[in-house]
């Protein structure tokens, strides 16, 4: 047996022990249900192992050299292409794409977006604490969750850091205390013990809370007796008490925040609370955590930082970045544009079916390994190899640390990476000359 | 009635495990469902196995509804999926998959099919 790192998730465990003769995977231990089920999508019987090209409402098997020379077909009959996705992409093929994105004049954007990106373009403006699993692991004794339920999102968070006994928390769970913030009292309140906090908060309100701790951190016996969004008074001061006198502690931030947020204001009043927090404490300090679910939703933002200096969307023209302030909500509303390459991720079930039916309209190349609701609308599917299994791939953790994914066995049909895909439409594209 | 909509990810209503391993039927089977508060259940008479339409401006959908004690009285909660995305809305540049109004009654129309679904998105 032999040690690999798992990309079922965000987490990407790095203890997972595998057998495999090299043909296929005998025996998986460690992993959780999401990371089995990332190893069980190998043989799923909704794999796709062949190129196939919609004719009507059907798809048809086609060679790789048909399937390669329709993509050039679709893209050189474009003027106005857009790529997305990318979150379950290896950081390789995220540069590979960036560079087709380049090569053809196209905007391309990842899933973060419109889940974990947000925080990163409003901390340009204010900074924000980051740590690193190891440091919450060592030396965490509050952690809260936010808008969070990694119990069934990323279900081997809480092992890794809360029942865990770090060098300078020897005594592991009994020292750390547990806040949850959530509307919806969601499966990981079950691991709440005595210590611990739990605030059911009135769906929406997250902000006035935010707000009243804020005023509460400034000015003493601010919070109105009656509570604030459905929160007593006693907890509110009982959590600012963990939060003041932390000599470590982390928010991981859940989608219950990182999608629900008009205009960022409520990411933009938690970062603030951050800042409020650390320039007043005299032992600790706060950090924050993005849970974002695929397994290399972080690594499209470092890859764009390193290759063009910006994050978030990136519209090209004459192969160079321009400001065009989009995003792939704005660019798919407004029908600004003639054709998409989605790699790895479903948009037609994930997006709202305003944006869906619109992205439809469209020609839709799509790249990835299973059947989704994007297949059955695509108009020509090229599968690639599963990273972390079948193909080896950089990715970085939910903590912004890169972690070496490797393979482990040989993918189906000989499929290619995403990133030797990529890279073979963007030989193919400067072959033809375009 | 009036809820707000909030859109979550369960580990037992996992619309990418469907897609996986599952087929249309499964995917119906766990994803066109909804949770909301005994309270409101009792509110909209809801019988065991009963259906609920649930609609505002976007879109409407139909689904299984379950009664949960977990869901705060005042909101219906969805697992992530494309039923759930035909309600879901965009203002301005934002998606919002959480703290949406929708309207909810009961009905007795059958649940409505992934089939359906993919062929609004289409346009047929």
């Amino acid at each position: 047996m032999r040690r690999y790192t798992c990309s079922g998730c965000s987490l990407l465990c790095d203890d997972i022990m595998i057998r495999s003769d090299g043909l296929f995977i005998d025996e998986v231990i460690g992993a959780c249900l999401k990371g089995k089920e990332r190893f069980d999508q190998i043989t799923a019987k909704n794999r796709i192992t062949s190129p196939m090209i919609r004719k009507g409402d059907k798809l048809s098997k086609i060679s790789w050299d048909e399937a390669i020379e329709e993509v050039v077909k679709i893209i050189r009959n474009s003027s106005n292409p857009l790529l997305y996705g990318f979150s379950n992409s290896s950081c390789g093929a995220q540069s590979k794409a960036i560079e087709l994105a380049r090569s053809i004049d196209g905007f391309i954007d990842s899933n973060a977006s419109i889940c974990q990106g947000k925080v990163l373009g409003i901390a340009n403006e204010f900074g924000f604490n980051l740590t690193t699993l190891t440091e919450i692991i060592n030396k965490t004794d509050l952690i809260i969750l936010w808008g969070a339920n990694p119990a069934e999102t990323i279900p081997r968070l809480l092992n890794k850091t809360l029942f865990s006994r770090g060098k300078f928390r020897m005594t592991g769970r009994e020292i750390k205390t547990l806040v949850i913030i959530d509307p919806v009292k969601s499966a990981s309140f079950n691991v709440m013990g005595v210590r611990d906090i739990a605030l059911q908060i009135e769906p929406g309100k997250d902000i006035e809370l935010i707000q009243a701790l804020k005023e509460e951190c400034c000015q003493a016996d601010s919070i109105p007796s009656e509570g604030v969004a459905g929160i007593d008074q006693e907890d509110l001061k009982r959590i600012l008490l963990h939060i003041m006198g932390t000599e470590n502690g982390v928010i991981f931030l859940g989608q219950g925040i990182l999608k629900s947020d008009k205009e960022n204001r409520l990411i933009r009043e938690i970062l603030e609370f951050i800042q409020i927090i650390n320039s007043k404490q005299e032992k600790g300090r706060m950090s924050l955590i993005m849970m974002g679910g695929h397994y290399n939703m972080a690594g499209f933002d470092h890859v764009s930082l390193s290759l063009t200096g910006q994050v978030g969307g990136l519209q090209f023209k004459e192969q160079n970045v321009i400001n065009g302030n989009k995003s792939i909500v704005t660019k798919i509303n407004s029908d600004d544009f003639d054709c998409s390459i989605i790699v790895g991720t479903d948009p037609i079930s994930h997006l709202p079916s305003t944006l869906s039916s619109k992205l439809s309209k469209r020609p839709i190349i799509l790249i990835d390994n299973q059947m989704t609701g994007t297949a059955e609308l695509a108009d020509l599917i090229l599968p690639t190899a599963i990273t972390g299994i079948e193909c080896e791939g950089l990715a970085f953790r939910l903590d912004q640390v890169p972690i070496h994914l490797e393979k482990i066995l040989d993918p189906p049909s000989n499929l290619p990476s995403d990133e030797d895909l990529l890279n073979q439409i963007v030989m193919k594209l400067n072959e033809k000359g375009t | 009635m009036e809820l707000i909509l909030n859109t979550v990810r369960k580990i037992d209503y996992d619309q990418t495990k469907e897609f996986t391993f599952g087929d249309a039927q499964s995917l119906e089977e766990h994803l066109a469902i909804a949770f909301l508060n005994p309270k409101n259940a009792k509110e909209l008479n809801l019988t065991k196995d009963a259906h609920i339409k649930i609609s505002n401006e976007e879109g409407a959908i139909i689904v299984k509804a379950t009664e949960d004690e977990k869901t705060p009285v005042g909101s219906i909660v969805l697992p992530v999926s494309i039923w759930a995305n035909q309600i879901t809305k965009i203002e301005d540049t934002e998606i919002y998959y959480k703290n949406v109004k929708v309207n909810v009654k009961t009905t007795k129309e059958p649940i409505t099919k992934y089939k359906d679904i993919i062929n609004k998105i289409k346009g047929d």
